[in-house]
């Protein structure tokens, strides 16, 4: 298990992202720069299941990558508070399953290379060992 | 041409998609970035993963990275100092 969990409390401290945008509930791993796993619990309460969709919640697979890429946020060392971090490049998706209210999902990310201010990450997506998305990202931190 | 900078003119072509051009299209001292091929600040990422997996040379240093990234000339040059290291 890892080094550097980061507390509900901090979550907030390292992203700027707030009600109804924070899609990282929890932080279960994190060595800043190696690699970061996070959860997303999802439920009925997600204002997208409103509309998306309302006979089937099912959650939208652009939010997947805005998960990866929030995740992406805790493989900085330092807090991004005061800062924010915008996805730059989709570079990869794939979308191999969908996810419904109830799932824990669970958040994956690795850098891949950095240069002047962009981060390039791979992430996962799973709930219980399947696989729901995978994806290569481009992450840049404005001051 | 030196053997070299052909296969960097081939690698930014194939790495950035660089759709219709030719090895022969790319001048060795025109910028890379802004005027000249037009290439922005996620090409040069997208070119640090390049030139590290095809030439095997990490570009660590931001501001060595971007005085090789002026033209071909320079990341040739740059490139061939670093390779045999």
């Amino acid at each position: 298990m890892a080094a550097d969990p980061v507390t509900t409390d901090l979550i907030k401290t390292q992203l700027p992202h707030r009600f109804p945008f924070l899609l990282v509930d929890r932080v279960l791993e994190r060595e800043p720069g190696v690699r970061v796993v996070a959860e997303k619990l999802l439920t009925y309460g997600e204002p997208y299941f409103q509309g998306h969709f309302a006979d089937r919640p099912l959650l939208p697979g652009v939010l997947m990558l805005e998960m990866l890429a929030q995740a992406g946020g805790f493989l900085e060392a330092e807090p991004l508070a005061g800062q924010s971090i915008f996805l730059a490049q989709v570079v990869d998706a794939r979308f191999k399953g969908p996810a419904f209210p109830g799932d824990r999902l669970r958040l994956e990310v690795k850098p891949e290379a950095s240069f002047a201010g962009l981060l390039r990450i791979t992430g996962t997506v799973a709930c219980e060992d399947r696989i729901l998305c995978t994806a290569k990202l481009v992450l840049k931190r404005l001051g | 041409m030196s053997d070299l900078k052909t296969e960097v003119k081939t690698m930014l072509i194939e790495r950035l998609k660089l759709e219709g051009m030719t090895v022969d299209q790319i001048d060795d001292t025109a910028p890379l970035f802004g005027e000249g091929l037009g290439l922005d600040s996620i090409d040069a990422l997208e070119l640090v993963l390049g030139i590290e997996q095809k030439f095997g040379v990490k570009i660590e240093d931001e501001a060595a990275g971007l005085k090789a990234f002026k033209n071909v000339d320079s990341l040739t040059a740059f490139i061939a100092e670093h390779r045999a290291a």
